[in-house]
This record gives C-alpha cells, sequence and structure tokens, in this order.
C-alpha cells in the first residue's frame, strides 16, 4: 500500500466536493470541472502508484476504495456533497468546508474499512464493481452534475 | 463425493491460482517471485492452464517496459473452488 494513499484520495475528494459546491453557488461551470479533474487525477496516479508497488490488480480496490463505491463511502459522499452545495447556495462557507472535509474523511476511512476486509478475506473481496457498471455510474454522475450546473 | 481436478493437483498450479483469487490479474513477475519459480516453469505452468481456459493471458506496456498480466477466468474459478472442496472432504478423513 503506498503511503498517504487513503489520505490523497480523502484529499482529492474534499476538494472536489468543495470545488463543485462553490462551483454551483457561484455559478462558475469551470469549477465544478476542475473539481472532477482534481479528483481523477488524483485517483489515476494513486491507482498508477498502486499497481506498479504491487504488481496486481484490485477491482476490488479501485472500485469500493478509490471510486467510491463501498456503501458507506458513497452514502457519505452523497449526504457532504448535498449539504456542501446547499450550504454554497446559502452562502455558508464555512459548512462547505466542514461537509468537505468530513465528506473527504469519511471516503477515506470507509477505504481503510474495505482494506482491513480485504486482508481477512481476499478471495471475496478482490473483485469490484464491472466496467460496464462503473461506466454507467460516472455518466450519471456526469449527467446529474451537468443539469444541476445548467439549472444554475 | 467430488473429484480432484489433474490439472490443478500440482503444488505450484494450486499456489499460482490460490494467488490469483486474491487479485484481479498480477503481473508475470509478482507471480514468479510469489512462487519462486524460474520464467520458464511459471510459463509451462500458465500455458497448460491457459490452454484448458483456467487463465489468462494479456500484453501489456509499462514505462516502455512489456508486462504480461495474468489472470483466473470464471471457469478456472469454479474448478478451484470445486478443487479445494474436494481437498477438504479427503481431510476430513484424517485424525
Amino acid at each position: 500500500m503506498p503511503p498517504s494513499l487513503l489520505a490523497s484520495i480523502g484529499v482529492a475528494i474534499a476538494a472536489q466536493i468543495a470545488m463543485t459546491a462553490i462551483g454551483l453557488g457561484l455559478a462558475a461551470t469551470w469549477l465544478v470541472v476542475a473539481g472532477q479533474l482534481v479528483f481523477a487525477l488524483a485517483a489515476g496516479v494513486q491507482l498508477a502508484r498502486f499497481r506498479r508497488r504491487n504488481g496486481v490488480w484490485l477491482g476490488g480496490f479501485a472500485s469500493r476504495v478509490v471510486l467510491g463505491t463501498a456503501t458507506a463511502a458513497s452514502l457519505t459522499y452523497a449526504v457532504a456533497l448535498a449539504a456542501a452545495i446547499w450550504a454554497a447556495y446559502g452562502d455558508r462557507w464555512w459548512l462547505v468546508a466542514l461537509s468537505s472535509a468530513l465528506g473527504g474523511a469519511a471516503y477515506a476511512l470507509s477505504g481503510r474499512r474495505w482494506l482491513d476486509r480485504y486482508r481477512r478475506d481476499p478471495a471475496t473481496h478482490a473483485r469490484g464493481e464491472s466496467v460496464a457498471w462503473l461506466a454507467l455510474l460516472l455518466a450519471a454522475a456526469i449527467g446529474g452534475l451537468a443539469m444541476l450546473a445548467v439549472s444554475t | 463425493m467430488a473429484e480432484l481436478d489433474e490439472h490443478v493437483v500440482a503444488p505450484a498450479r494450486l499456489r499460482l491460482m490460490t494467488m490469483l483469487t486474491a487479485v484481479s490479474a498480477a503481473e508475470f513477475a509478482t507471480a514468479r517471485e510469489t512462487l519462486g519459480v524460474s520464467d520458464s516453469v511459471l510459463s509451462k505452468h500458465l500455458g497448460a492452464l491457459e490452454e484448458i481456459g483456467y487463465l489468462k493471458r494479456r500484453k501489456d506496456v509499462d514505462h516502455g517496459r512489456r508486462t504480461t498480466w495474468i489472470s483466473l477466468t470464471p471457469r478456472g474459478r469454479r474448478a478451484l473452488s470445486a478443487h479445494v472442496a474436494a481437498l477438504r472432504a479427503l481431510i476430513d478423513g484424517i485424525d
């Protein structure tokens, strides 16, 4: 496990939530897009580091830890993002920062939880969601953000 | 009683397939180091297991270096599970 991997994923998620919320609150679409790019870059770098360091590819790690398809990660992310967007529309910037930080921390903790489970039972947790399912989720997320951006 | 799978009986093949259940795919060099065998021995086992559809190989390039990725097929996973079940049934008879 590369050092600081979970921390950097958590920070990237916090940045992505904050940039998305602020971008929507200020009607700055470029900031929303930049937030997605920050996370995509961090995720890509960390996955490449993990693969090179360990000489293995773990679908479960990529989807559950990095892309956040674990139940805890997806739920806490959704709540944090919704809270941050609501706060941004009301100019409560301190709440945007708090929601983003908590969302990132919960995301990283969910990743730690998955890793503990994987270490106890690798065969059960090694594989993640299919590429088709991940592509569908990605398309839905982009579509949702695009609709939010257009409506503001 | 389930039968042992003759294709998985060899210790190196059993270890290789067991290792592959814990990952989605493993690099050739990683598998070789984990098993402690030579390139040629690993290639021989990979060829045999690939021929019967238990695993697949995929070529890749990483920073200009050619690599081979190995992964179990669904058939290979089923075969390993059945083999392990047969082994467990055998072991149950030992005091």
